[in-house]
Parts: structure tokens; sequence; C-alpha cells
């Protein structure tokens, strides 16, 4: 009997692939893909949920004569991932669910339904590498998803399988053309899954009602305190956005910060959105007990505050267990509370934890943080 | 790498053992052969005057007088459909589209009905209709004085399915449908898992219309029938030319029709043999679980009638799920709820309406014998039942 290989088959080309590899390697692979959430009549292209990517995932299976099943872990999800998002908004943050759904929702739930089929492993279609039971970068820079991976159960890392990690995605699109799995062509979604249109909003609204305060008008201020203009609820802004701000300025101006407390939304120039250091919680550490207790106040590693921001030297300078603070060679703009702070050593990946706030301000160019990967 | 698209996991598995012939069943050898000659030689539209028609005629007409054969029924009161649902439909909305205008309004049903029929009445209710449900047991059985209650004189029709599918429990149609009558209320009842497990007389029991289906008896998917009593008047859901008599237009499948008459006929003769085979089979599954699994619960085991077919069981602590895959993939076809669009399964509303708790419901897994059930089989599924339900409590569950 083969090892056998439950394959998270969100329906799109990089998980295909990762299931169409096991399959080759000769693994006992199972398709399952997880039903997280449902948009009622909301979208009317998509009478049942997610429906067309369970739809693609399935034709993918039958293609590699494997069983593929549906796996409804709405209620988890919810709790988990989409009641999170909201919250964090609510209080004027900016989240990254696919880092709590890879926590909770990839790499716990779904392990335990492995668990229950006999599957030693468990595989996804992510842009990662488990070198010796520790989590690196995938070899395609531009596609590396290990970012969004430090949440995750270090004793799960060696039932990890991530097939498509060791390659680009254009060696993976170059696969799914060779086998000509229907989802070869199939274009890659910048969007967050239950969020399709994009905007964010609507499911806070849903959830919290439309006279919630982060969807209520408030003041834009600059950081002296002047009042320069009027918003339309809070939850529209992240820090370092410049879309939407009031005009009329020599310079750029940014959010670069937001106060639920008062509903102000606070606009300054780019001197204001920098940060020499960052304070992180919910800290989690994906190297060995050893490894880990090397890393004392006072190492020297890489820290990413950003999907796809270079990854910078910085120093550990407080420890506190679920609390961190790093302090950061170079400034970084636009350290936004909610985001992801990543440790890296190379290509390793250290750790990491859900950014608390910037500590200290100075000089360096802005960028947007990204929502979804 | 050289994919083969054929299902390469079948071939691995160990003796395939299916059991969910509620859901569907193979159609039988004898159908088959008696359906061929109408993709065949005789492919005539039964609407046609020369002798290609008239042969078609000749199929049809002898169908519908087998399968009315079947259920005490006159040849004219049977119409052939797609299928159960189709059957429901045209039941339930074409009678009270029809008794609206009388000024009956309301629609009196079971929160326990199939989805094809709540999901009828539920469109009627969208339409204007009241949508009255009867109380149910515990035991998965209609409450009589709530029935009684509900179907005043206001009443179009009321739908009460004759076996439930989920967990096989039989309801008290035949009074039902006296009660119903009485109150000048249309009765229709869902017979599709009740044909050939009960015995379905319309001399004996009073009830207007009833809906069959091709594919739980051994005919194909996408056939069925509705038996429609003299007098009764349903408007139609399609619209178009006369056949069954205006009731259901389209040019007739016959092969489906015949092949549905076929497998009625040997379902109605095996009847008395079958049931027999199959309730022993019931109580030795059932018996096995039991011994194995001490603190099971099989859904509408006291009820005062059950169709010899149906076990539906939940193990607390397991999860429907993961106890579907894991059975699957070790070759044993199970089901759980009602299946979603997606596949994913969705709690039961039928356990949900009996009152079963949630962490039950959550649990429910429907087995459901036939044809391709023995012994042997039964013993297996006991065995593999026990062994997957004693490691799903070793782990803990999704919460």
């Amino acid at each position: 009997m083969n090892t056998r290989v439950l394959v998270a088959m969100s329906g799109g080309v990089d998980s295909s692939v990762a299931a169409a590899l096991l399959v080759e390697q000769g693994y006992d692979v199972v398709g399952a893909t997880m039903k997280l959430f449902c948009h009622g009549d909301d979208i009317p292209d998509r009478p049942c949920c997610s429906l067309d990517s369970i739809n693609d995932a399935r034709r993918v299976c039958q293609t590699l004569g494997i069983p593929h099943y549906v796996l409804n872990l709405e209620s988890a999800f919810g709790h988990d991932v989409v009641d999170n998002f909201v919250d964090e908004y609510a209080r004027g943050r900016t989240p990254i669910p696919c880092v709590r759904c890879n926590t909770f929702t990839k790499f716990r739930d779904l392990v335990r339904k492995a668990d229950g089929v006999d599957s030693r492993y468990v595989a996804t279609g992510h842009y990662a590498r488990v070198i010796g039971g520790e989590l690196h970068r995938g070899v395609d820079a531009t596609k590396d998803q290990s970012y969004f991976l430090w949440g995750i159960d270090r004793d799960v890392l060696s039932r990890m399988l991530l097939p498509v990690g060791i390659q680009s995605k254009a060696e993976t699109r170059a696969i799914a053309r060779r086998l000509g799995l229907n989802t070869a062509e199939k274009v890659e979604s910048q969007d967050i899954c239950f969020v399709p249109d994009g905007d964010h909003t609507k499911i806070i609204r849903r959830k919290l009602g439309s006279s919630a305060p982060a969807l209520s008008p408030g003041a834009f201020v600059l950081s002296n305190g002047t009042v320069v203009g009027q918003h339309d609820g809070y939850a529209r802004f992240t820090i370092g956005q410049r879309r939407g701000l009031p005009g009329g300025y020599p310079e750029a101006m940014f959010v670069v910060a937001i106060r639920p407390e008062d509903r102000a939304v606070v606009i300054g120039p780019r001197e204001e959105l920098l940060g020499r250091g960052v304070i992180a919680r919910e800290v989690n550490w994906l190297v060995s007990t050893d490894s880990r207790q090397a890393m004392a106040v006072g190492a020297r590693l890489s820290v990413q505050v950003r999907h796809r921001a270079p990854a910078v030297p910085a120093t550990l300078i407080r420890d506190d267990g679920d609390e961190i603070e790093l302090a950061l060679d170079e400034p970084v703009a636009a350290i936004t509370p909610g985001q992801s702070l990543v440790l890296y050593d190379g290509d390793r990946v250290l750790g990491g934890g859900i950014i608390e706030r910037a500590a200290g301000n100075t000089r360096a160019r802005a960028s947007l943080p990204v929502l979804a990967a | 790498m050289v994919l083969q698209p054929q299902a390469r996991y079948i071939d691995a598995m160990p003796e395939p053992i299916y059991l969910d012939h509620a859901a569907t069943t193979p159609v039988r050898p004898e159908v088959l052969e008696a359906m061929a000659p109408f993709y065949g030689p005789r492919f005539g539209n039964p609407s046609s005057l020369h002798r290609w028609g008239r042969e078609a005629r000749a199929a049809l007409d002898e169908a519908r007088e087998r399968l009315a054969n079947c259920i005490g029924a006159r040849p004219d009161e049977i119409s052939f459909t797609s299928g159960g649902t189709e059957a429901d439909n045209l039941a339930i909305l074409g009678a009270w589209r029809v008794r609206r205008k009388e000024g009956r309004n309301a629609i009196v049903t079971t929160p326990i009905e199939h989805k094809a029929v709540l999901g009828c009445v539920h469109q009627a209710a969208h339409e204007g209709a009241e949508e009255r449900l009867c109380r149910v047991t515990a035991d998965g059985v209609v409450d009589k004085s709530s029935f009684d209650q509900l179907t005043r004189p206001d009443v179009a029709v009321a739908s009460v399915m004759w076996v439930n599918n989920e967990i096989g429990t039989v309801q008290p149609v035949a009074d039902l449908a006296v009660v119903a009558k009485s109150r000048g209320a249309l009765f229709h009842t869902d017979a599709v898992q009740a044909f050939g497990k009960i015995s379905i007389d319309a001399n004996a029991v009073p009830f207007d219309a009833l809906s069959l289906s091709g594919h739980k008896i051994g005919a194909p998917k996408g056939c069925g029938a509705i038996y429609i009593r003299r007098g009764t008047l349903l408007e139609a859901l399609f619209h178009g030319g006369t056949q069954e008599r205006g009731r259901r237009p389209g040019t007739e499948n016959v092969a489906a029709a015949v092949g549905l008459a076929k497998a009625a006929e040997l379902t109605c003769a095996e009847r008395a043999s079958e049931t027999t085979r199959l309730r022993a089979l019931r109580d030795r599954l059932e018996r096995g679980i039991r011994e194995r699994v001490p603190d099971a619960v099989v859904h509408g085991a006291g009820a005062p009638m059950r169709a010899p077919h149906i076990v539906n069981v939940s193990v607390p602590g397991t999860d429907t799920e993961s106890m579907l895959m894991a059975l699957d993939l070790q070759g044993i076809g199970c089901s759980g709820g009602s299946a979603c669009q997606s596949g994913s399964s969705t709690p039961s509303h039928v356990l949900s309406a009996i009152g079963v708790p949630r962490e039950l419901i959550s649990a429910a897994i429907r087995m459901s014998l036939g044809s391709l059930s023995t012994e042997a089989s039964v013993d297996r599924v006991v065995e593999v039942f026990a062994k997957l339900v004693s490691k799903a409590r070793g782990l803990q569950p999704v919460a």
C-alpha cells in the first residue's frame, strides 16, 4: 500500500499540479476541496458557494484518477478566519485571512481530516518548501508564499508536502498543460476567497451592520490634530494607502495611522510612514527548540513585514514569549497592525507573529500591504 | 507521466460494497434488455400515425397498463415523468395552482419530506401559498393529531411521504389520506422509497396523487411516473403538445417507460421475498453495529413501522464527513444527510426536525440495503465500521 496524502485542492492550477506531481511520485493521493463559505445569492454567477472551484478540482481528480471529496469546514472557517477578519477591521487593523486559514483551517482542521482517513501527509499548492522539518521560502522568489505560513503548528511540518515549492510558476503551468489539466490556464486570483468582488466592507457590513463605527463617517486628521476632511469609514483604509485621501498638499500624503477610538484616519507625508522598530504578538516559532533557544535577545535575523517586501536585517531586542520587539537596521515603511511579521534566516523561516504596531519613525519608501496570497 | 482517465483507485479497493440503494440502484439486466429495441428498430414517435408510430404507441400503452397494474391503478391514471422530482412538482404545484382559485390557499406537509417536496411547497409559498408543517414524533413519524388540526377546509393539497428516505420510517399515509379527503383537500404521497418495500394499492388507500421514481427500483435515472386519480385536476408544469393527456407535454420517452414498467413488475413480484431478505440483513447490520458500538444510535428505530432497507446510525464522537470518506476509501459506499450541490454534506433537515441532538446529526450515516447486499457484505461493513469508529474516537473533532 502506497503512502497516503490528502491534497487540499482549491480548484486552482497550483494545487492541481501538486496533486498531479504526487500521483506521479507514487503516493496514494486523495483530493479534497474545502468548502469554506457560502455567498448565498450575493454572487449571481455562483449559485452555490464556491461551486465552480469545487467542480474544477473534481475534474482534475477525475483526470488524475484519484478520489475527490468536498469537506464542509464552513463553521470553523467562519469563526477562525472570517469573524477575525471583521474584528480586525473593526479595530482599525488590516488582517491577512490567508495566514489564519493556513494556521487553523489547512494545517489544523484539514490535518485532522487527514488523520481520519489514515493519511500520513497533507499537501497544498503553496510555493514554499519543507527541508529537514523546517520551512523554507519557495524556489520562485516572485511566488514565494512562506510569508503566509509562519503560524502553523511546528509538529505539522513533518507531515507537509509542498510539491510546487521547488519550481517556478511557469513550470507549474507547463506541467498542467502537459497533463491537459482543465485548470492549466486559470487566472490567478488576488482576491480574498470570501471577498470575491474585492470589496471587503460588504462582509463587515453584513456582520456588524451598516451603522458599525468602522463604516461610519469620521475625520481625516494630520498628526498634529488638525481636521482636514471627512471619510466614510475607517475600515476602508489601511496604513500606507494614498487613494481616497484629501488633496491639495505639496507632497504625497499617506494613511499613517487609524484610530478606531475616535474613528480618525491620520494622514501624513512619507516620513511619518516609516518605522525603525516593530512589535508583534501571537508569536509562533517554526524552528526546533534548540534553534529557538539560540534566538535570545540580541539575535540577528531578517524580518519581513509585508508579502513581497524584502526581508530586512534586524535585532531581537525584547522577547516576552507571546510578544517580541525588533529593532530594524534600516527604517521600513507602512508597518501595519494586523499584517504578519515573519522572521527569516536566509530562506529558512524561523517564525512570525501578528504586527501589533511600529516602534519609532524615520525615512524610507512606501508601498501598500497586500491582503491576499 | 501517463495518466489513465479511469478511476484507478477503485481497482485498488478490496471488494467494493455498495450500501447506498436509497440513493440509486443499478439498472437490472432484464430492464436494459426490455428497453433495447426502442434504441434500435422500434424508434418511432408514439404520436405518429404510421407503423413506426404505432409500434412505439403500443409499447407505451402497454407500459402504462403494466405499471398501473402494479399499484391498483387504471392506465389513464398514470403519467410518465422525468422522475420523482417532476412528479412531486406536478402534484403539489399543479394541485395548488388549480385549487387556490377555489379559495384553498394552504398546503400541509411535514418537515421530514424529501427536498423535492419541500422545494415545491416553498415555491408555492413564494407565490402566495400558506405553508403548514405538521409535527413529527422523535421516532420520525407524522403526528396524526397535528395533521388533523392543520388540514382545515382551506387546504388545497396535503403531501406526506410514504417512506422517509433518510431514516426509513413508514408514515400513516392511509389514515392521513382519509383525513385530507374528509376536508376536501387533495392528498399526495411521495412513494419513491416505498415502492417495492410496502404494498401500494390505489384501491385500498385514497391518495389522489402519488410519485414514483425509476432509478430507485432498477430502472434508469431520468424516468418516473405520477399516479393521478381520475377526476383530479392538476395544472401542467410544461406547455406544448397533448402527450400524457396534456399533463406532461413532450414526446414520450418510450424506452424509459418500458424500462420503468419492467422494473416495477419485477420489483412487485419479488416484494414479499425481497423485503423479508432485506429485513433480515438490516437486523443483522443493526445488531452487528450495536454489539460492536453499544452507544450507536439508530434513528427512527422506535417507529411502529420501518421500511426494511434503511439504517441511519449516529455514533457519538464521530463526524459524517470523515466517516463517509474513510468508508469510501475502504471501498464502502454510504451516504450522509442530503447532499448539497457542491457535494459537501449538510446537516440533515430530517434529523433536525425529529429533534436529534446536533452532535448526533453531524455524525449520521445512512446505510441502505438492496439487490447488491449480502450477509457477507453486511458482516464486513460491521467490521470496518466498528474499526473506523474506534479510530475516529481517538481523534479530536474539528470545532
